[in-house]
C-alpha cells in the first residue's frame, strides 16, 4: 500500500548554535517519555495544542501534554507524513484541510485500528491519551474539530474544549473598552479546565504551586525576549533557521525549568558569538526578516541555501509567541488564573496601540515595521502553507498594507522637470508557496528559483544604494 | 412590491439577477444599509438600529480577480468570490459590513476588508466556540458592545422594545420560510429547490418587512397552483454551507431529483430557528445565535460518551428533516478550504449511514465550471436511488 510507503530521509539542516542543536534529542525525549508515562501510568497524559496559557495548570496538576502539532511537525520533518495523510483522505477528509491536523486523525485511526503504534512511527509515535483538551480559539478552527474527528476512532476519550478569545483589532474601537468581559469569560473557561483536570487526575489544584509555575513562564518570557533582541547584532548571532528549534522550549515546554534554564544558556552563547563577532553566516549581506507562515518542516535546508547567498534571518514572527510583560498593562493579582487570563489578552492586544499611532497600520503590520526597524531588515519573507488559514490568511494583504504606507528605501527618480528627486520605495519581499507538511507541495527547484530571484533584487538593491 | 398582479416569481428572479436593486433604490431614499456575511450576525440587532441588514453574496459566475490580489487563494472559494465582488464595488451601495467568527477566514481577513471597502461602518462579532454558561454571559456583552457599535454609528439608542420589535419582525419571516418548506413536503413538492433557494436569496436583500411581503404573495402563489413544477422524482435533501446559487439545486432538479430540505446557511440553518420571545433580548438572541444555529463552528461536548450518542446530538436536525421530508437521499455539499464542515464529513458520513440514507458528498469550489462534471456524478447518485 502507498500509504506504507516512507519517503527519504532529508539531510539534516546545518544550525548556527549548540543550542538549536541540542532540540532534536529534546524533542526525542520528550516524545518517548510521553509513551514511557503511559505504560508507567502514573501519570495522565493529554493530547492538546500549544498558544492556550495553559500549560502551568497542566504542569501543577502533573499532567503531561501531548503537544499533537509537534508530532505531527515531527512527521513533516521527517517526511514521513504522506502515509498518514493519505489514510485521512481515505477517511473522507480533504487534503485542503490542516495537514496537522489530517496527520493526526490518520495516525490515531491507524493505531486504534491495529491497537498499537502504526509500523515505524516517528520516534514511537504519538501516544493514546487519558483525555483531549482542544480550544477553540478566535485564531484556529481545527483546534476545535480535530479532537472531535478524533474521537470517532476513540470514542472513550473525552474532550474538554477550552475557549480563548480575543478582541481583534478594530480601527474605530479602543479595545480597553471590551477587555473586563473578555478577561471575565477566559478566567472562566480555565477555572472550567482547573474542575476537568481535577476530576480526570483526582487531584486537587494546589494554588501555590501553580502561582510558582506563572511565575517561571513570566520569567522565561521575559527572558526569551531578552534573548531573542540580541540578534539585532550585525552580524546576526542566531537566524530563523535556529528559532524553528529553539521555538520547542517556548511553546512545548513553558513552566518548566529546563526551558529557563534552556534560555540563559541560549543566551550566553548568543552573547558569547556577538562579542567574537560571529555571525550566522561568515560574511552577512542581507538581513531577512521571516514575516509570517509556519516553515515547511520538510524543507528547513531551505534556510541554509538562504545562508549560502549571505542572507541571516534575524527576526521572525512566526513561533515568537511571548511579548515582554513589562510593556504590558497586566493588572496586579494574586490570583495565578486571573494573571494568565491577563497574560493572554496582552500578548494578542500587544501591537494594538502603537498601530492606531500609524495612519494605515494594523497590529500584524506594525509588528512588521517595528521589527524591519529594529533588526535593520533588508527584505521580508513569508511563508503560505495552503493548508492553514490560521496563520496564512492575511499575509499578502499585510505585504501590500506595508508597502503602502512604509517605503523605506531611498531612491533618485527623474522628476518633472528633469530633476533627480530622491523618493522612497518599498522592501522587497518574496512569497514563498507549499505547505507545513505535505511535501507534495513542495518543488525545491521552483523555491530556490525564487530565492535567487529575490536576492539578485536585494542586490540590486544593495548596489544602488551604494552608488 | 406593488406588482401583485404579475407572476410573484418574475419579481423574485429580478431581486435574484439584479441583486441589491431594492438596496440601492431604498438608498435614495436614506436608508442605510448593513452588509453581512455567515448565519452567525445578529440581523435583529442590525434592524433594530433603523439599518437594514443586507446579505452579501458571491456569484460562481463571475471569476476571482481582484480579490486574490489581497486575499490569499487558500481561503474557501464562496468566501473569496464574495471578497472579490465586494471589492470589485458590487456593494458599494452599504453603508456597513459586520463579520462574525465564523470561521478563520472571516476572523483573519478583517482587516482586509475593513482597510480595504469605502463603508464607514465595520465591526466584528466574536463568537464563542462553546456553549456553556460563561461562553452565553460573554456573548451577551459581545452583543450589547455590537448595539453600543451601532447606537454610535445611527446617533440612535436601540432600546429593549426596538429589539423586542425587530425579534417580532424576524421570527415572523422564519415562520413564512417554513410554512414555504412545507410546501415542499408534497411529492413531488409544489415549490421546487430552485424556486425556493432563489426567494431566500433574494429576501435576504430587502428590507424584513418587504422579505415577509415577497414570501407572503409566494406562498400564496404556490398554494394557488395547480401543480408541481418538478416531476416526481427521488426526494433530496442537501446539506453543507451557503448555497447562495442556484447552479447545484437546480442540477439535481434538471436531472430529475427533488430537492425538498436542506441544512444549507441561506436555508433551515438561518431561518429555522426561532428567537425566544418575553425575556431580555440580547440574551435570547445570545441563546439563539450561539445555541440554536446549528454550525459547526460551535462546538458541542459531546455528552453521550459514545461516537453514536454524539453524532445523533450534533447532527440530529438532519435525522428530524429528513424524515419530516421524506429524503430518500443527501448530497452533502462541502466547499474546499472550508475547515469547519470538512473536519466533519467522515462524522456525518456515518450519521447518512445510521439513517439509512444514501449519501453524495461533493467537494467543490463555487465556479459553475464545474457544474458539468457534477453533473455526471449526481446522475449516477440519482439513478442509483431510483433503483
Amino acid at each position: 500500500m502507498a500509504e506504507e510507503k516512507k519517503e527519504a530521509k532529508p539531510k539534516k539542516r546545518m544550525t548556527a548554535t549548540k543550542a538549536a542543536a541540542s532540540i532534536g534529542p529534546m524533542v526525542k525525549e520528550f516524545i518517548t517519555g510521553t509513551l514511557q508515562a503511559k505504560a508507567e501510568g502514573k501519570q495522565k497524559v493529554a493530547y492538546t495544542f500549544i498558544v492556550c496559557h495553559h500549560e502551568e495548570i497542566f504542569r501543577a496538576l502533573d499532567v503531561i501534554p501531548v503537544w499533537t502539532e509537534n508530532f505531527a511537525g515531527i512527521c513533516g520533518a521527517k517526511r514521513d507524513a504522506e502515509r498518514f495523510l493519505q489514510r485521512a483522505e481515505s477517511l473522507g477528509l480533504s487534503r485542503s484541510l490542516c495537514t496537522y491536523a489530517l496527520c493526526g486523525i490518520g495516525f490515531d485511526q491507524w493505531r486504534e485500528e491495529l491497537g498499537q503504534m502504526p509500523p515505524e512511527a516517528p520516534w514511537g509515535g504519538q501516544v493514546r491519551p487519558d483525555f483531549m483538551i482542544s480550544s477553540g480559539q478566535i485564531l484556529c478552527d481545527p483546534r476545535s474539530k480535530w479532537y472531535q474527528a478524533s474521537q470517532q476512532f476513540m470514542p472513550d476519550v473525552p474532550i474538554y474544549n477550552i475557549d480563548l478569545p480575543y478582541p481583534l483589532f478594530q480601527e474605530n474601537r479602543d479595545h480597553r473598552e471590551v477587555l473586563g468581559y473578555y478577561h471575565q469569560y477566559i478566567v472562566k473557561q480555565l477555572r472550567g479546565l482547573v474542575t476537568f483536570l481535577e476530576e480526570q487526575t483526582k487531584k486537587k489544584m494546589d494554588y501555590d504551586r501553580l502561582r510558582e509555575l506563572v511565575n517561571l513562564s513570566d520569567r522565561t518570557w521575559n527572558l526569551i525576549d531578552e534573548t531573542y533582541k540580541l540578534r539585532r547584532a550585525t552580524p546576526c548571532p542566531m537566524g530563523t533557521g535556529d528559532a524553528m528549534n529553539t521555538m520547542v522550549p517556548i511553546n512545548f515546554m513553558m513552566a518548566t525549568q529546563k526551558a529557563y534554564d534552556f534560555f540563559v544558556d541560549l543566551k550566553k552563547e548568543l552573547e558569547e558569538k556577538i562579542a567574537r563577532g560571529e555571525g550566522e553566516v561568515e560574511n552577512e549581506k542581507y538581513r531577512l526578516m521571516w514575516g509570517g507562515g509556519l516553515p515547511a518542516w520538510y524543507a528547513l535546508n531551505d534556510f541554509n541555501y538562504f545562508n549560502s547567498k549571505g542572507a541571516s534571518f534575524p527576526v521572525e514572527t512566526t513561533y515568537r509567541m511571548v511579548a515582554p510583560l513589562n510593556e504590558m498593562d497586566i493588572p496586579e493579582t494574586k490570583d495565578p488564573i486571573e494573571h494568565l487570563a491577563w497574560r493572554w489578552l496582552g500578548y494578542w492586544t500587544f501591537w494594538y496601540d502603537k498601530a492606531k499611532k500609524r495612519p494605515g497600520s494594523e497590529p500584524d503590520v506594525e509588528r512588521l515595521i517595528n521589527w524591519i526597524e529594529e533588526y535593520k531588515i533588508d527584505g521580508v519573507v513569508m511563508h503560505e502553507a495552503f493548508s492553514c488559514r490560521t496563520w496564512h490568511v492575511g499575509l499578502i494583504w499585510q505585504l501590500h498594507q506595508l508597502s503602502k504606507i512604509y517605503k523605506p528605501i531611498p531612491v533618485y527618480m527623474i522628476g518633472k522637470g528633469g530633476q533627480k528627486e530622491k523618493v522612497y520605495r518599498e522592501l522587497p519581499s518574496l512569497v514563498l508557496e507549499s505547505d507545513i507538511i505535505d511535501i507534495t507541495s513542495y518543488s525545491e527547484v521552483d523555491t530556490r528559483n525564487k530565492i535567487d530571484a529575490f536576492v539578485e533584487t536585494l542586490e540590486s538593491i544593495q548596489s544602488n544604494r551604494a552608488t | 412590491m406593488d406588482d401583485k398582479q404579475s407572476n410573484i416569481f418574475d419579481i423574485v428572479k429580478n431581486y435574484y439577477n439584479d441583486y441589491g436593486l431594492r438596496a440601492k433604490e431604498l438608498k435614495g431614499g436614506g436608508k442605510q444599509f448593513i452588509g453581512y456575511v455567515c448565519s452567525l450576525v445578529p440581523l435583529e440587532i442590525i434592524t433594530a438600529s433603523g439599518c437594514i441588514p443586507f446579505r452579501v453574496r458571491g456569484s460562481v459566475h463571475e471569476p476571482i480577480t481582484r480579490g486574490d490580489t489581497l486575499l490569499e487563494t487558500i481561503v474557501c472559494p464562496y468566501y473569496r468570490s464574495i471578497f472579490d465582488l465586494s471589492i470589485k464595488g458590487k456593494y458599494d451601495f452599504l453603508s456597513g459590513m459586520v463579520i462574525p467568527h465564523g470561521c478563520d477566514s472571516m476572523v483573519r481577513s478583517f482587516s482586509s476588508w475593513s482597510y480595504g471597502l469605502p463603508f464607514s461602518y465595520f465591526h466584528f462579532v466574536n463568537i464563542p466556540s462553546v456553549c456553556d454558561e460563561s461562553s452565553f454571559e460573554f456573548f451577551d456583552s459581545e452583543l450589547d458592545a455590537f448595539r453600543k457599535s451601532l447606537e454610535k454609528f445611527t446617533g440612535k439608542a436601540i432600546t429593549e422594545e426596538h429589539l423586542r420589535q425587530a425579534i417580532r419582525v424576524h421570527n415572523e419571516n422564519r415562520d413564512k420560510v417554513r410554512a414555504l418548506y412545507e410546501l415542499r413536503k408534497a411529492a413531488p413538492p409544489l415549490i421546487s429547490g430552485t424556486e425556493l433557494t432563489m426567494a431566500l436569496t433574494a429576501g435576504s436583500s430587502l428590507p424584513i418587512e418587504e422579505s415577509n411581503g415577497l414570501f407572503d404573495q409566494i406562498l400564496k402563489e404556490v398554494k394557488g397552483r395547480g401543480k408541481s413544477p418538478l416531476k416526481k422524482g427521488p426526494r433530496i435533501f442537501i446539506d453543507g454551507a451557503c448555497l447562495d446559487n442556484i447552479e447545484l439545486i437546480k442540477l439535481v432538479e434538471e436531472l430529475g431529483g427533488n430537492v425538498v430540505a436542506d441544512t444549507i446557511c441561506n436555508g433551515a440553518r438561518d431561518h429555522f430557528p426561532k428567537t425566544d420571545v418575553g425575556g431580555n433580548p440580547i440574551h435570547a438572541l445570545g441563546h439563539r445565535y450561539l445555541d440554536k444555529v446549528n454550525c459547526p463552528k460551535t462546538y458541542r461536548t459531546n455528552k453521550a460518551g459514545t461516537f453514536e450518542g454524539d453524532i445523533a446530538s450534533r447532527f440530529g436536525d438532519i435525522g428530524t428533516y429528513t424524515k419530516e421530508y421524506k429524503v430518500e437521499g443527501a448530497i452533502l455539499y462541502v466547499y474546499k478550504y472550508c475547515d469547519p464542515f470538512g473536519f466533519e464529513v467522515p462524522a456525518r458520513k456515518a450519521y447518512y449511514q445510521s439513517l439509512h440514507v444514501p449519501l453524495l458528498h461533493l467537494e467543490d469550489i463555487y465556479s459553475a465550471g464545474t457544474m458539468s462534471q457534477l453533473r455526471t456524478r449526481i446522475q449516477a447518485f440519482l439513478e442509483m436511488i431510483g433503483q
